[in-house]
């Protein structure tokens, strides 16, 4: 972004003072009293260049091992069936397909909804939920038990009792992704609550707050935290689980096109969706993050997913 | 530091605050019972300053926990304005107010808004609370700050908006739980300072807990020294100025600090 850095460091008064640069240069102003046996000025020019190294340094840092990956399989692809290593060409042709083809596309908008309303709907569910445990020992008590034996059943056993409890393909595949998705909603809410500090919990009560008042004017801030944590933790849940429930007899959706796929051995395809799913957990964890930086902006720049 | 918020006097000749005969005991996480508060009586008048002192463990913040309800006394009573202490603090939010030792700002709201929050809970409506808690920022010298977070500011000013929410909702008692002993003692003077002047012109009374005998001679004008755990061993009453005259100061020093260590030794 800046094509240019000018850091000034001048002896004087004792006050601060930084000012921004026109549009490809920032400079940088500080006065400071402890700057006797400081020269007059100095100034420290760190021309993009360094910046520049920096980042390309750190970028090929992400990217080198997905090279070296890439690199191998399509070595791979040389040696072996199209069915067990296609080349990465005809990977990035299925792909293309997928974004460009409105009866595939289709497919992965019907499986993201999935996802975005159970991962909202276990919210819904689980804030409430680990609250009351958080804020009422019986509570807490009664429903520990309960949340921690959900969260042993496997999500193929999920699976397998929605096809016999339920006939309705969008109940069973939104039940079971709900059925995972909550108890990690409210063991994070739980925590969240029981980690508020005790020293403002006596604070707030001490100017008489009502139990309500406690809720919404203590709680809630650190709850929205806790709800962001696991709305994130949700997303990786829910897109490794959705395709298990829609591979299950599901009309429409990713899971129906891997099925498909599977069926006449057409790897490239598969592996086109499976980029597709990885893309589009990372967009909506993306997006909760810019939701949950500007919402907890409080917490400072290193906290919100950054 | 200017002052410009107007104030009801809540200042009248009777006793604000009676403490009778109380006791209060705890069960460590061992089963060994421990006593914080041991036949405490003492009595505060309307607009006093009256400073605690005491070793420490001698109960003082148990006591303060008390006058606001949040904690029952196994025996004796507290009143406040002859209504146990419980009633006055259910049934007249904010007027009791407790500045504590770290500032306790939520951190996700603003100066003001943490300035207003006693407000808050009194359900005042938001424009007002917000215009109350400005001016109360202004008074304690943060006029430039009213939008900024807690994290944005250094710890005399956050105690600084800790005294703008404690005064803002107009409390009949104030207390002070060693309110400035966080701080360094170049910003502790001046916050104390900064305080008195702000204090003395509100018709408050305040109940200042502190562990400093010199902050205690500069603010009340009469102290209670506690012994440990929490009982009266002495009443001082300090002359107005005493912190100005060296010998007086000194002497009251010498006073109380071989009461607290007598009062330590017990135990």
């Amino acid at each position: 972004m800046l094509s240019r850095t000018i850091i000034s460091i001048t002896n004087g008064r004792n006050s601060v003072a930084a000012e921004d640069g026109t549009v490809g240069e920032s400079r940088l102003t500080a006065e400071s009293v402890v700057g006797e046996s400081w020269p007059d000025t100095v100034e420290l020019e760190s021309i993009s260049a360094g910046a520049q190294r920096g980042l390309v340094g750190r970028i090929a840092r992400v990217v080198l091992p997905f090279l070296v990956i890439a690199a191998v399989w399509e070595t791979a692809s040389f040696f072996t069936p199209p069915y067990l290593f296609p080349g990465l060409g005809s990977v990035a042709k299925s792909f293309w397909a997928i974004l460009t083809t409105w009866d595939l596309l289709s497919q992965g908008l019907v499986t993201w909804s999935r996802l975005l309303v159970a991962v909202g709907i276990s919210l819904l569910i689980g804030i409430p939920v680990g609250l009351a445990m958080g804020l009422y020992l019986d509570v807490d008590e009664f429903l520990r038990p309960i949340v921690k034996f959900i969260m042993g059943v496997p999500a193929l056993n999920w699976v397998i009792i929605v096809i016999i409890w339920f006939s309705n393909t969008e109940l069973r595949i939104g039940f079971v992704l709900v059925v995972l998705c909550t108890p990690v909603v409210i063991y994070c809410i739980y925590d969240g609550v029981r980690g508020v500090d005790r020293k403002l919990t006596d604070m707030v009560l001490s100017f008489g707050a009502s139990p309500r008042q406690h809720v919404r004017l203590l709680m809630w801030p650190y709850v929205k935290a806790s709800a962001f944590t696991a709305a994130k933790l949700n997303v990786g849940n829910s897109v490794r689980t959705v395709i298990v429930a829609e591979l299950v007899g599901a009309p429409l959706g990713i899971g129906k096109e891997l099925d498909l796929a599977k069926n006449v051995f057409d790897m490239s395809t598969v592996l086109a969706w499976t980029l597709f799913l990885v893309l589009m957990a990372l967009i909506m964890t993306h997006g909760i993050e810019l939701v949950e930086r500007s919402t907890l902006r409080w917490r400072g720049e290193r906290q919100g997913g950054q | 530091m200017e002052q410009s918020v107007q104030h009801q006097s809540h200042a009248d000749p009777v006793l604000k605050l009676t403490v009778t005969r109380a006791r209060k005991g705890f069960r460590q996480a061992n089963g060994a019972a421990v006593t914080a508060i041991a036949d405490l009586t003492f009595s505060v008048k309307s607009g006093e300053y009256v400073a605690i002192v005491g070793p420490t463990g001698a109960g003082k913040s148990v006591l303060l926990d008390c006058l606001l309800g949040l904690k029952r006394l196994d025996a004796g009573n507290i009143r406040i304005d002859g209504c146990p202490a419980e009633t006055f603090a259910r049934e007249k939010k904010g007027h009791i107010t407790r500045i504590f030792q770290e500032d306790r700002l939520l951190p996700w709201l603003s100066a003001t808004d943490n300035a207003a929050f006693g407000l808050q809970i009194q359900c005042v409506p938001e424009l007002q609370r917000r215009e109350v808690a400005a001016k109360w920022l202004d008074a304690v010298g943060l006029s430039g700050f009213k939008n900024a977070l807690p994290s944005e500011l250094s710890g005399g000013m956050r105690q600084r908006v800790n005294i703008a929410r404690a005064f803002a909702p107009e409390p009949e008692l104030v207390l002070l739980d060693e309110a400035f002993s966080a701080l360094d003692d170049v910003t502790a003077s001046r916050l104390r300072q900064d305080f008195k002047k702000l204090a003395q012109s509100q018709a408050t009374t305040f109940l200042i807990v502190t562990h400093s005998i010199d902050e205690a001679i500069f603010l009340a004008n009469r102290i209670l020294v506690f012994g440990a755990p929490a009982r009266l061993m002495a009443e001082i009453p300090v002359p107005p100025h005493a912190w100005e005259d060296r010998a007086l100061s000194d002497q009251l020093k010498d006073q109380v600090r071989t009461l607290i260590s007598a009062g330590a030794r017990r135990n």
